[in-house]
């Protein structure tokens, strides 16, 4: 116990202090970048006019509230980012546990998507989608972005989860195999919410790679929000306004998904990660 | 004796790994219905984990048959999974899922394999605890318990199966020595009631009390067995002389 070692209100105090150092940091690293920043566009003659930017964020014509372009760029963003981590999670799933399989159709199946997804840009998968599976599968714009988007997410995921699954003592399996368990059942009850629980974080990382890698489905006429402020920056030559404000955009997205992601984690935490179940 | 007058029969079952150590070779044990404790000792490496694991399905048999409870244990899924069903296992390092409340952990097959509704499962498991010695701990998880409540859990859980036959490989290894006691009382307790135990352990003084009888392997075969008091007062073979010698 080496907590308990040392008085509590010292502790706290020097908890504090560090923090204290921490923060201040922290505002001199931001104010150091502001400073650069500055400079730069001083240097290149910028015109700053962040007051024209609100009205590409909403408008209140006539005392009535609408989305401008940006928010409504969002909303797409938002759209196809929440639709494709869904697929992302069960395409991801489907992959790993196909991988693991008996089956030797399964699992070159799972090793040949996976190859070809992680060794090509993703974004020739996109226009790939687009303009050669799209027609076929007579889906629009917006499913192909969503099918591109999964597919690709779907592999990263996949060896993510297949990671979380073997790293679980063999132990695990033997005792479901003794209980009569079937693999359906060793899967939901027993291997998964283990699994899934260990490799959170980085799932939570490919969550986010995902929302950013969302912006280039730009590049097949989707409005989403990159789109939107690339339409907004041609035409009224805003270029540094618009783009930090789709990047702060993009920003609060992410750090969102972190904070649900951590909250999860948080709730999930009844039971340790390792060491658990015993020796070996 | 005649085929359904045994639980358990394995005949010249052979196991050799990938890495080409014979662990089972050509081994040969039958447990008679109504034999109880069936306790097998040898020196490590001599393959009596192998031949639990082979009872269940854990390890694939090279060669030979295992019969349990007239179901063979064979390549159709139908039998495997009716034998994993059949027969519990306790393991030295117990296994308990750790993500799972006590309670949650001997629940589980009863709903899942057994098929039986939320009460009654909440019923059979306060019961088996109650017989573990541990109903204070349901609602706890794994990791808050102590070695030997972990194993009594263990225990417990495989018992909601109600198994025909019960495994136990060195279920007591892993345990500080004050906890020992606690883990084989329950073992007592369920040879009283007349489960059918085959009994892989260092603890003589269990062998000696609990087993009806005493299986001695090594290389992979019996050097000798026999009924336990004549095992242990009369060895008939150099090999368990010596063995006995060095362990007791
Ligand atoms: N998965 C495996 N792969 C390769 N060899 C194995 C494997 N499992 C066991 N063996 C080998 O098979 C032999 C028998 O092992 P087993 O675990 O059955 O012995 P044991 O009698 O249970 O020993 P102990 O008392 O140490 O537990 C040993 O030589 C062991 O090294
Ligand atoms: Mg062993």
């Amino acid at each position: 116990m080496k907590r308990g070692m040392t008085p509590l209100h010292l502790r706290s105090a020097a908890a504090s202090r560090a923090a204290l150092i921490d923060y201040g940091k922290f505002f001199l690293l931001a104010g150091l970048a502001v400073w650069l920043l500055t400079l730069g566009t001083r240097g290149m003659g910028y015109n700053w006019q962040w007051y024209r930017v609100p009205r590409f964020l909403f408008t209140t014509e006539g005392g009535v509230w609408a989305a401008g372009p940006l928010l409504q760029g969002l909303w797409v963003t938002l759209e196809i980012s929440l639709l494709s981590l869904l697929c992302t999670l069960i395409l991801g799933l489907t992959a790993a546990l196909f991988r693991l399989s008996d089956s030797f159709t399964a699992r070159a199946l799972a090793r040949g998507y996976l190859e070809l997804i992680r060794n090509t840009p993703l974004l020739i998968q996109i226009f790939f989608v687009y303009f050669v599976i799209s027609p076929v599968l007579d889906i629009g714009a917006f499913a192909s972005a969503v099918l591109a988007l999964s597919l690709f997410e779907g592999a990263y995921a996949a060896e993510i989860l297949r990671a979380g699954i073997v790293s679980l003592q063999r132990g695990q399996w033997e005792a479901a195999h003794c209980l009569g368990l079937g693999l359906f059942d060793t899967y939901r009850d027993v291997i998964l919410p283990q699994a899934v629980r260990r490799v959170l974080p980085p799932l939570a990382g490919q969550g986010i790679s995902l929302i950013k890698d969302s912006s280039l489905v730009s590049t097949i006429a989707i409005y989403d929000l990159t789109m939107q402020g690339q339409k907004i920056v041609s035409e009224t030559f805003l270029a540094f306004e618009i783009w930090f404000t789709v990047a702060a955009i993009y920003l609060v997205m992410t750090f969102g998904l972190s904070f649900a992601v951590r909250a999860l984690e948080h709730r999930m935490n009844g039971f340790p990660i390792r060491g658990a179940g015993g020796i070996a | 004796m005649s085929a359904d007058e045994r639980i358990i029969e394995a005949r010249e079952i052979a196991k050799t790994f990938p890495g080409g150590v014979v662990a089972l070779d050509r081994f040969t044990l039958a447990v008679r219905r109504g034999e109880v404790v069936v306790i097998i000792i040898g020196p490590s490496g001599s393959g009596k984990s192998t031949f639990l694991r082979c009872l269940n399905g854990l390890e694939e048999i090279d060669g030979g048959s295992i019969v349990i409870d007239g179901i063979p244990l064979d390549h159709h899924r139908k039998n495997r999974l009716l034998i994993r069903q059949e027969v519990g296992m306790v393991f030295q390092s117990f296994n308990l899922f750790p993500h799972m409340t006590v309670r949650e952990n001997i629940d589980l097959a009863q709903i899942r394999v057994r098929k039986k509704t939320r009460t009654d499962a909440a019923e059979t498991t306060m019961s088996l605890l109650a017989k573990v010695g541990i109903t204070e701990k349901a609602d706890r998880y794994p990791h808050e318990l102590s070695g030997g409540q972990q194993q009594r859990v263990a225990i417990a859980r495989a018992l909601a199966m109600s198994p025909k036959v019960m495994l136990f490989d060195e279920a007591t290894s892993a345990l500080d020595p004050e906890m020992i006691g606690e883990v084989l009382d329950v073992m007592r307790t369920l040879a009283a009631e007349g489960m059918t135990m085959v009994v892989v352990t260092h603890e003589m003084g269990f062998a000696r009390e609990a087993g009806d009888r005493i299986v001695f392997m090594e290389n992979g075969r019996i050097v000798e067995e026999g009924e336990t008091e004549r095992f242990f007062a009369a060895p008939r073979e150099e090999r368990t002389h010596a063995f006995l010698g060095q362990i007791l």
